[in-house]
């Protein structure tokens, strides 16, 4: 298995405040890894470091074994998708335009080629009757949703998820978790910070758990939500009612 | 920079004296819009068509014209048809008149703002619905007014310099006066400028601190 | 009469309403310029740029126009000769500028964040994710504050009768002194082409803005 993307002892400190502790970590091409652990614990924050949407202190970061710097950051975002807990849409822009813009204007391609690209990620998340609407007129899980295509259009090799559904009543969480299990199982390189135990349990290869701005354990959803190494693992499982029987 | 220094020494004196009446022509002017603001507000809201119909007529004429022409047309015109005013009478007047138009919109705005339910509790406790108005709903209305106010009473102090056009010998005549005695235009007014950055500077001041003093929980967001 | 002579002096009245226009046009656009660079400047450049421009802005707007017209045609003329016409654009101008800039810098910040974000995250640069992303969302904030400094500029430029600009106020003042009166009727006049310039430059700015509205930008009555 390729490594798509490494990360490397990220460090970043509010004031003198640590908030992650030189957390590393790797995605082969077509792994979906799952970031658990309690709310404050530097899950987001690693988001935001590993593409520089917050720039780390210390650490590195590869995509597809090329170091991020601040010169080539803007390329490797194009390849290094972002979707967001509050979707972010574009307010001004139609569904189209959101997901039509990357590629347009960012990848350069013709307006006919930018179109078909975004129907065609439209239809895959099951937006193509939403194409002329503006986000404001849209539920939360059709933005979301919505936000999923615009990553997908740029053609990313590893689309981060920042908490997708935590932003969504429950009733909606449901559509976008099935658009990701749907990604995941056609090979989709994916790191999500997320709560959702479904989708870790039944479309993650690794869930990591983090706390404390460390990573406490990493392996497959079924050591870790049936008999996880560390007591704080337990711990947290417990809390969110996760636990399986041992 | 002495050199500009030896200038306002020298002149200086001169142009303050012309602060009473720059000072007078404002409050009264500010005052004057403050009543009669209030009771276009008051036509607007509760009054019926008639007073309606008359006090959006006369604030959209005041709000859509400059005030220059109101105030030769109050100056030199009215006396036309017998109503003479000296020069300072008629800037009050007309800085009055049309301060009015505005504070009448803002008075409005926030009137409209109280939530409807004040006046339910009110008159729920036997308040006539006059006696809610002025005990309940208008001390709220005006606690939100005022960062407009505040605004609207700062233009208007920089708006007095119009009444230069009509004579009044306030701050700004008098600097037009000095200028033509020393033929230093520049200096005469950069400094007729910092005297007016000063005092719009004080006064928005003191309104912020008006402002604070009022604040009450909850009626308003917390002053700056 | 009164109607013949209002008939004669028509020419006058229209070559002052359009100087007046030109007045305008050239000051609100030397604000829309200045004023958007002065916003962008202060809301993403460094501290320096912040306290200059928030300065700017103090110092434009604690100033009476009539003060600043004085300033920039006889204080100008110290050094350089100036027309009265370029000495009027040039100061409402820049007192348009730090009005502007206020109107730009509010709507900037009123810009979610996360639109900001969301647009780096795609891989655009800064500068592009500004004028892509931030700018079309804030003129729709903006446009709103924008038509009230339209009205308010429309009117200011009856003040560069105090420095002889012959526009529509110091058009009306001539006709009075040669026609010996008809004040009231004059200025009466002269106050409802000011009025139908108003009227119809907000009906204007209302269409405008009502095109450039799409859902979730709806104005948000006070």
């Amino acid at each position: 298995m390729s490594t798509v993307l490494r990360v490397e002892s990220i460090v970043k400190r509010y004031s003198d405040h640590a908030v992650l502790n030189g957390v590393s970590l790797e995605l082969a091409r077509g792994e979906a890894k799952v970031i658990m652990g309690p709310s404050g614990t530097g899950k987001s924050t690693l988001l935001r470091c590993i593409n520089h949407l917050t720039p780390p202190d210390e650490g590195r970061v590869f995509l597809e074994g090329e170091e991020l710097t601040s010169e080539n950051i803007n390329k490797i975002r194009q390849r290094l998708a972002f979707v967001f807990q509050d979707f972010n849409l574009f307010l001004h822009l139609t569904v189209l335009d959101n997901v039509r813009i990357g590629p347009r204007r960012i990848l350069g391609q013709s307006k006919e080629e930018a179109t078909e690209r975004a129907l065609t990620e439209l239809r895959r998340v099951g937006l193509e009757d939403r194409a002329n609407y503006y986000p404001a007129q849209l539920s939360g899980g059709q933005q979301q949703r919505a936000s999923i295509a615009r990553a997908l259009a740029m053609d990313p090799k590893v689309i981060l998820f920042d908490e997708p559904t935590s932003a969504l009543d429950p009733e909606l969480t449901g559509e976008v978790v099935a658009v990701m299990k749907q990604l995941a199982s056609e090979g989709m390189t994916m790191l999500v910070v997320s709560h959702e135990v479904a989708f870790a349990r039944s479309a993650a290869d690794k869930i990591i758990f983090m706390e404390g701005g460390y990573i406490v354990e990493e392996a497959t959803p079924e050591v870790i939500l049936r008999n996880p190494r560390s007591d704080r693992t337990r711990g947290f499982l417990k809390a969110i009612g996760e636990q399986e029987a041992v | 920079m002495s050199e500009f220094l030896d200038f306002a020494a020298e002149h200086l004196p001169y142009i303050l004296e012309g602060l009473p009446t720059t000072l007078a022509l404002w409050i009264l002017a500010i005052t004057f819009g403050f009543f009669f603001g209030l009771l276009l507000a008051w036509c607007r809201i509760y009054g019926g068509r008639l007073a309606y119909s008359l006090a959006t007529v006369y604030v959209e004429i005041f709000r859509g014209t400059p005030m220059l022409v109101q105030m030769f047309f109050i100056y030199l015109g009215l006396p036309e048809i017998g109503i003479v005013f000296d020069p300072f009478t008629a800037a009050v007047v007309a800085i009055g008149l049309n301060t009015s138009a505005y504070q009448a919109e803002y008075f409005r705005g926030a009137l409209l703002s109280v939530p409807s339910g004040q006046m339910a509790a009110a008159q729920a406790m036997g308040m006539s619905r006059m006696q809610a108005l002025i005990q309940i709903v208008l001390p709220q209305a005006l606690r939100r007014v005022l960062p407009q106010w505040s605004n609207e009473a700062i233009l208007e102090l920089k708006f007095t310099s119009i009444a230069f056009a009509i004579g009044v010998t306030e701050i700004t005549a008098r600097a037009e006066k000095i200028g033509y005695q020393t033929f230093e235009f520049f200096n005469t007014f950069v400094l007729v400028a910092l005297v007016y950055l000063v005092l719009t500077a004080t006064v928005a001041e003191l309104l912020a601190w008006l402002e604070r003093k009022t604040y009450v929980p909850g009626v308003t967001a917390r002053a700056g | 009469m009164i109607w013949n002579t209002l008939y004669d002096n028509l020419p006058y009245l229209l070559h002052g309403t359009w100087i007046a226009l030109q007045l305008l046009a050239g000051l609100l656009a030397i604000g829309l310029v200045l004023g958007l660079a002065l916003a962008l400047v202060e809301v993403y450049g460094g501290r320096l740029a912040r306290v200059c421009g928030i300065v700017f802005e103090r110092v434009f707007r604690g100033i009476p126009a009539v003060v600043l017209l004085l300033l920039s045609y006889y204080g100008v003329s110290d050094f350089i000769e100036i027309p009265p016409f370029l000495a009027a654009v040039l100061a409402l101008g820049l007192r348009s500028t730090a009005y502007q800039s206020q109107i730009f810098r509010g709507a900037i910040q009123a810009v979610p964040v996360g639109q900001m974000m969301a647009a780096r995250a795609l891989g655009m640069g800064r500068v592009e994710a500004i004028f892509r992303i931030v700018i079309p969302q804030a003129m729709r904030h903006a446009i709103g504050p924008w038509t009230n400094e339209f009205s308010s500029e429309l009117k200011a430029t009856s003040l560069a009768y105090v420095i002889g600009v012959i526009e529509l106020t110091r058009q009306a003042k001539y006709i009075i002194s040669s026609t010996q009166g008809n004040i009231l009727i004059v200025f009466g006049v002269v106050a409802i082409i000011y009025f139908i310039i108003n009227r119809l430059g907000n009906i204007a700015l209302y269409r405008l803005e009502a095109r450039m509205t799409v859902p979730g930008f709806e104005r948000r009555r006070a």
